[in-house]
């Protein structure tokens, strides 16, 4: 290698390390929402009551049947699938653990349960696409707001629920809008302000707040999971291999209540 | 035939009902009346969303015929952060089995507490800090 071309090298590497120190720089400078946050189900459960969704008048009586059917054991199956809870559910219900990364550019959200509950958050500055396919996490774009990340989400399926519980929610049936403003209210314990706009089925826009902890102290993993699992055991193929088949266990296998 | 297919096919049979559920409220079963059974484990099923557990009861003394039961309780995730693993309870362990039962009758219902013989208990929580 020439003079010139060794020069070019050593350039290249430090405008590289100055790049990288430059955006660790920057994000360790924001608030750290990295690691393993578990949901406050406790307040989940004191807002079933406390803090109603202003649901529309046509809505409000399928609302009042489920409360009913839960009351007397029979719980209408808001999660009686194995696609993820989508949102708003997943802020709202979950009972399961999630892990927040920071990575340049973009914040990622990955649930537990079923393998692909995921939120990608764009943080680049792009805006939201013109067309979006709908999915059931929607499209989120964020940005940090002093030390609150607001995260803007659009084009979620209206199959999505508004759940207040596993067992009371009604699909958004389309058009919804999250606003969300999550900040450290002590150093673990992050909440999550989330303003829900779903006209179809809203009257006004609702506003709630979602309480999670994190436990740096007890090293907390997420574990894989796949809804479908349950329906499944570890069996073998007719050559021998490893395999997974519909569980010969019937009832026991499963879980089944009474719809 | 799908496995789902077959899985509600069994389940409308043997009586449970309704469909595979995935994860669920807890409302079908009476979380005011836990009770306590003693037996031994036939399956362990350590899956997402939700684990159970296959318990076969036998009671020479009562004179009362083996049932089988089966008890749901939370996720391998919120299972694990509490301490188990899914080695805590294996086929053959013998254990006092507190639960709150399915409000239909059926034999199975919500675990809430596993004793094992060494005296050993077995919990778990959503939230750390409680257990």
């Amino acid at each position: 290698m020439n003079t010139v071309a060794k020069k070019l090298v050593i350039v290249c590497c430090a405008a590289a390390l100055v790049e990288m120190f430059a955006v660790s720089r920057a994000l360790a400078e924001l608030p750290d929402f990295g690691g393993v946050w578990i949901p406050d189900v406790k307040d989940q459960k004191r807002q079933e009551t406390a803090n109603v969704p202003p649901w529309k008048p046509d809505i409000l009586p399928q609302i009042q049947h489920m409360v009913a059917e839960e009351k007397a054991g029979r719980p209408f199956l808001v999660l009686s699938h194995c696609l993820p809870h989508g949102m708003p559910s997943w802020m709202l219900i979950t009972h399961n653990a999630f892990e927040l990364l920071t990575t340049p550019g973009r914040i990622t959200m990955l649930g537990e349960v079923d393998g692909n509950r995921m939120r990608r958050i764009y943080m680049d500055g792009r805006p939201h696409p013109e067309d979006p396919d709908l999915t059931l996490h929607g499209h989120s774009i964020g940005h940090w707001d002093g030390e609150t990340l607001v995260i803007d989400t659009i084009a979620i399926a209206p199959q999505a629920y508004i759940a207040i519980s596993e067992a009371v929610g009604i699909p958004n049936n389309g058009d919804m809008h999250i606003l969300e403003r999550l900040h450290l209210a002590k150093p673990d314990v992050l909440y999550d302000d989330l303003e829900i706009t779903a006209p179809k089925v809203l009257d006004a826009a609702w506003k709630t707040t979602r309480i999670f902890r994190r436990y740096p102290e007890r090293h907390y993993e997420i574990t894989e999971g796949e809804c479908a699992q349950e329906d499944l055991t570890p069996g073998k193929d007719q050559f021998g291999n490893d395999i997974f088949v519909p569980n010969p266990q019937g009832p026991h296998g499963t879980v089944h209540t009474v719809k | 035939m799908s496995p789902k297919i077959v899985v509600v096919a069994v389940s409308l049979v043997l009586g449970f009902g309704g469909i595979a559920a995935a994860h669920h409220s807890n409302a079908a079963y009476d979380l005011d009346h836990p009770q306590t059974m003693e037996g031994t484990v036939k399956t362990v099923n350590w899956t997402n969303p939700h684990i159970t557990f296959v318990i076969e009861k036998k009671d020479v003394k009562s004179g009362e015929p083996p049932s089988t039961w089966v008890f749901e309780v939370s996720s391998p995730g919120v299972l694990t952060r509490s301490g188990w693993t899914k080695r805590s309870l294996q086929p053959g362990d013998h254990a006092v089995f507190r639960y709150a039962p399915l409000r239909d009758g059926s034999p199975g219902g919500f675990l809430q507490k596993v004793t094992l013989p060494s005296g050993q208990e077995l919990t778990y929580t959503l939230m750390p800090g409680e257990q």
